[in-house]
């Protein structure tokens, strides 16, 4: 019945995803102003792989139905992305019609650019993209990885450090997985995102958002 | 000498081409006779009716990305494409407006404002009818045949649909003269491929069809 009257049914999922989104936010501000008095512990050793978060491990082909909103504009299809090797992952998206929207390779937390389509192809939108995939890959370089233990929320936090620049991954401990992403610079939230459903250790379902542009990006686990 | 340079590129530049043409296929000698019988299958298609398997290649992956739907035309303007697999997505063309529902969630839009929406349309009904080679404002075509099929092999003149294929190929069945699959190839020659299965021609279709609700 809901799904046969579009307006209604888009006004309650733009409800959902904002009361969502404030929930994502409030429990965030509320972790972050006590992270500062948890005890911190770092791995010296910089290896991403304790993070128990195997999106960027998995070394299937992994595809996603996208639906990207960027201010006005609206555009999806198939989201692909394929570990070539360590480091190395080949990133497409393709309408429904299989016509490339962009493809990218993200080598060593570079994007380069095989091919997008004109609109797309800016060069913030580029180093947008870059950002993103760097968060949701686990790519981004860093100078400390801390982990740290909160007892009172039950959660375990990996903290990737560099400069002004925080990110976070976050980890119920009731779910074993990672339900969180956000990145800060200073103390102000750039991006967030949420990860649920988790089939075979690949989060089923990926919110991203921009805080400081109008971006949002969102992803269901097809295959 | 330099003639002689001449005969060489171009031998090669006719080799290279050849090459390029598809197994078992060579040109048509009788292009006006061809173009008059797909002229005349376009007119007399009323409907079309036919499921689909969509092969997407990606060269850096070991298998094809496969979609699975059905499709129904119904002459002059009126399309509906279904993907059952991977997703639920519909997309209907009737006459000005465009319909979509992605994964039960409904939108519309009108093609004369939305270019790229009205160029799709256009592409896709050619495509399905065979009509596309009469648009030669858009594409340069050649025409090739096996025992089995007609090829109809079409390059984008425009620079922005260029940019984004290199070729659309048309394979023709001569048995009822329908479309049996499309390939479009980008310039990276990633290409995707359309098969037609279990085709049927002008059979009715009620027009509830190309509605969404």
């Amino acid at each position: 019945m809901l799904s046969s009257n579009p307006k209604i049914w888009n006004t309650l999922n733009r409800f959902f995803s904002k009361i969502y989104l404030l929930y994502l936010i409030l429990f965030f501000s509320a972790c972050t102003t006590t992270y500062k008095n948890l005890p911190k512990t770092e791995y010296p050793e910089k290896d991403i792989r304790v993070i128990p978060f195997s999106l960027p491990q998995s070394e299937k082909t992994i595809i996603y139905k996208a639906d990207i909103t960027f201010y006005k504009n609206n555009f999806g299809g198939l989201l692909v992305i394929k570990k070539i090797e360590d480091k190395n992952y080949r990133i497409v998206l393709t309408t429904q019609f299989g016509l490339k929207i962009f493809d990218f390779e993200l080598n060593h937390s570079k994007l380069n650019v095989v091919f997008c389509i004109d609109q797309l192809n800016k060069k913030m939108i580029i180093k947008t993209f870059e950002e993103d995939f760097n968060l949701l890959l686990l790519q981004q370089n860093f100078d400390y990885l801390f982990v740290i233990n909160n007892t009172e929320l039950k959660q375990k936090i990996w903290q990737l450090n560099s400069g002004k620049i925080n990110t976070f991954y976050i980890q119920n401990n009731e779910s074993a997985s990672i339900d969180i992403i956000s990145k800060r610079k200073r103390n102000s939230e750039k991006i967030s995102v949420g990860l649920r459903s988790y089939k075979n250790d690949l989060p089923g379902e990926i919110k991203l958002e921009h805080h400081n542009i109008k971006l949002k990006i969102n992803l269901k686990l097809l295959q | 000498m330099i003639k002689n340079i001449f005969l060489v590129v171009i031998l090669q530049i006719a080799l290279l081409h050849t090459n390029a043409q598809d197994k078992g296929f060579k040109p048509v000698d009788d292009i006006t006779g061809l173009k008059n019988k797909l002229n005349e299958l376009t007119a007399n298609s009323q409907t079309i009716q036919s499921d689909f398997v969509q092969e997407k290649h990606l060269s850096f992956l070991s298998e094809n990305i496969i979609s699975k739907g059905k499709f129904a035309f119904k002459n002059p303007n009126l399309l509906r494409w279904e993907y059952a697999e991977p997703i639920n997505y519909i997309i209907v063309f009737n006459n000005k407006n465009i319909l979509i529902s992605d994964d039960g969630k409904i939108s519309s839009f009108d093609t004369q404002s939305n270019k790229m929406f009205s160029e799709i349309n256009n592409m896709m009904v050619g495509t399905i009818q065979g009509s596309l080679f009469n648009d030669s404002e858009r594409f340069s075509v050649k025409y090739y045949e096996s025992d089995k099929q007609y090829l109809l092999d079409l390059e984008p003149k425009m620079a922005e649909m260029k940019s984004m294929l290199k070729t659309i190929k048309i394979f023709i069945d001569k048995t009822d003269n329908s479309v049996a699959s499309i390939k479009m190839i980008e310039s990276s020659d990633d290409y995707t491929k359309i098969d037609f299965i279990n085709r049927k021609l002008n059979q009715p279709i009620i027009d509830d069809n190309f509605r969404l609700k």
